[in-house]
């Protein structure tokens, strides 16, 4: 019988690179070359590598692969600018760069066989440590740059106007914990879609492989296997919006956080 | 080629500014409606709850978490981490309450 574990796909292991396995270690640190890590840079080659062909000819009427590669721009410019202000364009490829390569990482993970080490295909922002990197990296971006921009100025942020002296206190301490979560939430939404959305696939597709099986029902199993069939396939289809929508509303909070760190005290 | 110079005279005489304004103009319009039809994106209900029970429970955790420190340092357990508590929930509803403005200004096509 196949396997049916849920959760096996989102097992981390080492690549075996010609028959041998790449170990590294770094002060104690296991920083081995692992599917986790082959999926990034897949991330990250097959972006560039489809944006410098598409845009490769920069023609004045463009062709197919060039329109949508100027569709994706012009889409990211939109929402940074509706958002933040256009004055947020400074930060335009950072945005952009977190947006297409969510995209691309979830749109990858989509594939339920991969030419990839274990051939089977990993979901980078099922992890919440790389979803963690991602928003703190954000966060550190609308502190740093808030602080060095605004200067003391930032800290409007935490003390709204027009509040009664008596409860302000309180109301800066909700205020700085409120921006404090703010790479946990944002992390945590992208992970537990992934995540949640992976492992609700799995059990469906482990259903029709149980029932299907020889020795559970025969010929009844083939036809009661039909149901989690079209389960599947339409949970699919859902998972494809989901990937797209979290690449989407994870860049669009960083949006956000940005125009907060540009315009504080709005 | 007497004939063709002179079909781009006609066209082309005098690009003065208001040629150029109309232009502007119409590209604003058509910028406008893209913006309109950008707005509404796909939302499903799974996504909206996702993103509201994300934001409470992180202003949960970082209340608490921030008690527990205080705890921790302070030594006055058990009070910073109920305080702490509070404080997170408070801020979690702010969260839950700026996730929903966002969401409402978005569709309705302000901000």
């Amino acid at each position: 019988m196949a396997d049916t574990n849920p959760i096996k796909q989102f097992e981390v292991h080492t690549v075996e690179f010609f028959g041998r396995e790449l170990h590294f270690e770094l002060f104690g640190y296991d920083l081995s070359f692992t599917n986790s890590s082959f999926f990034m840079v897949l991330t990250s080659v097959l972006t560039i590598v489809l944006f410098s062909t598409a845009m490769g000819r920069r023609a004045t009427i463009p062709s197919r692969s060039q329109s949508v590669a100027e569709i994706i721009y012009g889409f990211v410019a939109d929402m940074l600018r509706s958002t933040a202000g256009s004055d947020a364009l400074r930060f335009f490829p950072f945005v952009f760069t977190l947006f297409i390569f969510i995209l691309v990482a979830n749109m990858l993970g989509m594939f339920p066989y991969f030419p990839a080490p274990g051939w089977h295909s990993f979901t980078i922002t099922s992890h919440i440590i790389v979803t963690a990197a991602l928003a703190m990296m954000v966060w550190l971006t609308v502190l740093v740059y808030g602080l060095f921009k605004n200067g003391p100025k930032f800290f409007k942020l935490f003390v709204p106007s027009g509040v009664p002296m008596y409860i302000l206190p309180f109301v800066t301490l909700i205020e700085i914990i409120s921006f404090i979560s703010r790479p946990i939430s944002h992390s945590v939404r992208l992970f537990a879609n992934m995540l949640a959305g992976h492992i609700l696939l799995k059990v469906f597709a482990g259903f029709i492989v149980m029932l299907a099986a020889p020795e559970a029902l025969g010929a009844l199993g083939y036809a009661v296997g039909v149901l989690p069939f079209a389960m599947t396939l339409a949970l699919t289809a859902l998972e494809f919006l989901v990937a797209f929508l979290q690449a989407y509303v994870f860049a669009i909070l960083t949006c956000i956080y940005l125009s907060d760190a540009l315009h504080p005290g709005h | 080629m007497p004939i063709n110079q002179s079909c781009e005279d006609n066209t082309l005489s005098d690009p003065s500014k208001s040629d150029l304004e109309a232009l502007q103009q119409r590209i604003d319009a058509q910028r406008e409606a893209r913006r309109a039809k950008t707005q509404d994106e796909p939302r499903s209900a799974w996504s909206l709850g996702m993103r509201y029970g994300s934001e409470f429970f992180a202003g949960v955790f970082v209340g608490s978490a921030l008690g527990f420190i205080i705890d921790l340092v302070a030594g006055s357990s058990p009070w910073g981490l109920v305080i702490g508590t509070m404080f997170g929930f408070a801020s979690g509803t702010l969260n839950v309450v700026r996730a929903a403005k966002e969401i409402n200004s978005e569709t309705s096509g302000e901000s």
